[in-house]
């Protein structure tokens, strides 16, 4: 799907733009509400203080109303046109009228009530919209005759309809400003918080492109965790590379050697049985030789992006399969094995390890095998011992010696202990042998937990 | 002896069936995993060599359908990628041994005649009954510790016997573990060949080594020397 597509600058963008615009939009609408009903509150407030002030100042007598005076306190019912008019009618006829409204006609038919208004927009004539509040009075004179009177106040709509259109204009240019001015802002915040990542991606094009090998600037926290496992990954192809490349290496060199002694064979001897000998004695030294280079090449390594094994598992596997291969020789086998016996290795390497060691111990042991596993707080040792005839002093050191390369290696010992010693030394750990009180070998392998 | 070959590379597919047949061992030959398992499925082996990487079903798949249906015989594996953790998981599929590629016949021919002894209860590699030998490797068999010439049909007969020392053995059971799948079997030569083995082993017929049970077959009566 394209959304899925988008760049995370792009998703951030439009959902910031989005819950910006709603934000600014509600406040505008809210804000002009409000302004809206404040205004037109306040008007009716101020056509009700003229209502007020008219009946302040009128007098009344025993005729009704007899006499307004001639300038009232507000200087606009004075001036014609003002757009703020007053009339006091009773019935149709006018009684009194405001300087302002002559010519105008505003009052209601109806009389509101007793102190009562009635508020109303009226259209006159010339399309001018007022806003008329008509307030009902009875003048109830000594002879207990009533004089109903309505006073009309009436105030331009058009003063307030355009007080009302400029806050409108305000508030949008300062919403509209402020909404551009923080989606520019949350722009420039994005490319700067995002920028680690654009370094990364620059910097592993970079690697790609073999220009560096390394993640090597100081990135953010949040980031730190994922440079930092790409580099232990990249670490650790780079090892592995070399590991490929040395054993190629390793393997072409080896190989020679049995080549040039069966090729020294075929052209000086004239025996058949002593070509069809070398032949064989050198096949399988070649195929000894694949076997142990293959093997050192599959090997994984140290890792710390690897996810925990169980030794217990592979152990126990890997003796059931013996005691299978091995049921005619009987062996005896006592085996313990600590429950967190747990290693960040990878599993392939822990088989190899585990199963040539408990292989040699059930081939050369006569009837007992012990495995011992014991968990340390940074390394696991693991114990294996038999009851055969054992390794002679002199030869220990040369078996487990690290990195020895096998065709190098003493005569006569197997391939499975050179694999193993070269697992121990790839996961940086220790391999030992000693003299096990059962009478034979005894092989420890320590390796680091982390 | 009858013995099942599953293995899809064509050149050591013939070699192994060509040596094995040379050592007097019925064979049958399986190119990959269906055909494999379909021979394991519809005959008698004593023990079956599978190769782990075959096309169709692979050998892993095979040895678990073939004990799945109740197959007990032996199974050795044979594997290329001598790694722990696909031993380990032949083994736990129901192999018996394994033997990582490239392999000196003779190892191979030395896991065969263990794996068989073994599953019929045999220690030592030479089997004795009673005053007869047979060594399965170098294919000897001595009467009171001189050798005897037996032709190849009679030594596979008595090799079958002997594994089976004490067990009453049917004709159908002896053809079939004597004859190759596409063989002509006619019941009757079994009992010329026991015929010409009881005169070899018993020459003065004071032995009385094979005993026929009417109607249900032979049995070697000799007692086994573990």
């Amino acid at each position: 799907m394209l959304i899925n597509k988008l760049s995370l600058s792009s998703r951030l963008l439009i959902a910031v733009s989005i819950v910006l615009t709603a934000f600014l939009g509600l406040s505008a609408f809210s804000l002009n509400n409000a302004y809206q009903a404040s205004t037109d509150s306040a008007q009716q407030k101020r056509l009700k203080n003229y209502v007020y002030t008219l009946l302040a100042s009128a007098d009344f007598g025993s005729h009704g109303l007899e006499k307004m005076p001639e300038d009232l306190s507000e200087p606009n019912f004075s001036i014609p046109n003002s757009g703020l008019y007053a009339q006091i009618t009773t019935g149709d006829e006018i009684v009194w009228q405001s300087k302002s409204s002559l010519g105008l006609f505003i009052a209601l038919p109806d009389h509101p009530g007793a102190s009562k208004e009635y508020l109303s927009t009226i259209m006159l004539n010339n399309k001018v919209k007022l806003l008329n509040l008509a307030y009902g009075i009875v003048w109830e004179n000594e002879q207990g005759k009533n004089f109903e009177y309505t006073i009309n106040v009436s105030e331009d709509l058009n003063v307030t309809n355009q007080q009302k259109a400029g806050f409108h204009r305000t508030l949008w240019y300062w919403l509209g400003g402020t909404g551009l001015i923080l989606l520019i802002a949350q722009a420039l915040i994005l490319r700067w918080s995002l920028r680690p990542l654009h370094d990364v991606a620059s910097d592993l094009h970079a690697i790609e492109s073999g220009d560096r090998t390394r993640l090597l600037k100081n990135y953010p926290t949040e980031l730190s965790q994922l440079t930092q496992n790409i580099n232990t990954l990249l670490d650790h192809e780079e090892s592995r590379r070399k590991r490929y490349k040395n054993s190629l290496a390793d393997l072409a060199h080896s190989l020679k050697t049995p080549l040039a002694v069966f090729r020294g064979e075929l052209e000086n001897s004239s025996n058949i049985t002593d070509i069809k000998q070398t032949g064989h004695e050198q096949l399988d030294r070649i195929s000894a030789l694949v076997d142990y280079q293959l093997q050192r090449a599959a090997t994984e390594g140290h890792s710390s992006l690897q996810a925990p094994v169980s030794l217990g598992d592979i152990i126990t596997k890997i003796l059931l399969s013996l005691d299978k291969v091995y049921q005619s020789k009987n062996i005896r086998r006592q085996c313990e094995i600590q429950r967190d016996a747990f290693i960040h290795a990878d599993v392939g390497d822990m088989y190899e390890l585990i199963g040539n060691l408990l292989e040699n111990a059930y081939k050369y042991g006569d009837k007992r095998v012990n495995v011992l596993v014991v968990t340390r707080l940074d390394s696991i040792d693991i114990h294996i011992e038999d009851d055969g005839n054992g390794i002679p002093k002199y030869a220990r050191d040369d078996i487990i010696k690290r990195g020895k390369r096998m065709d190098t290696q003493v005569e006569g010992q197997g391939l499975g202990l050179a694999i193993a010693s070269d697992i121990v030394a790839a996961y940086q750990g220790e391999i030992k042998l000693e003299q096990s009180h059962l009478g034979g070998a005894r092989f420890i392998v320590s390796l680091p937990r982390q | 002896m009858r013995i099942l070959v599953i293995e899809d590379e064509t050149h050591l597919r013939e070699q192994i069936t060509q040596q094995l047949q040379k050592q007097n061992l019925t064979v049958d030959a399986a190119k990959d995993g269906e055909e494999g398992l379909y021979f394991g499925s519809e005959y008698a082996y004593d023990v079956a060599i599978i190769d782990l990487g075959l096309p169709k079903l692979s050998g892993i798949q095979v040895i678990q359908e073939l004990r799945l249906t109740g197959k007990e015989f032996p199974i050795l594996i044979l594997t290329a990628r001598g790694r722990w953790q696909d031993k380990v998981e032949g083994l736990e599929a129901g192999a018996d041994d394994y033997l990582v590629k490239p392999f000196h016949f003779e190892e191979l021919l030395a896991r065969i005649n263990a794996l068989a002894r073994r599953a019929s209860g045999w220690a030592n590699s030479t089997m004795r009954c009673g005053p007869i030998t047979l060594n399965p490797s170098s294919q000897e068999v001595t009467l009171n510790e001189s050798a005897i010439e037996l032709t190849a049909y009679e030594y596979r007969l008595l090799h079958y016997m002997m594994l089976h020392a004490g067990e009453v053995i049917s004709k159908t059971e002896l053809t079939d573990h004597l004859y190759e799948q596409d063989h002509d079997r006619d019941s009757n030569v079994i009992e010329v060949f026991i015929k010409r083995l009881r005169t070899k082993l018993d020459p003065d017929k004071t032995l009385n080594a094979i005993e026929t049970l009417r109607g249900r077959g032979y049995r070697l009566t000799l007692e086994r020397v573990n």
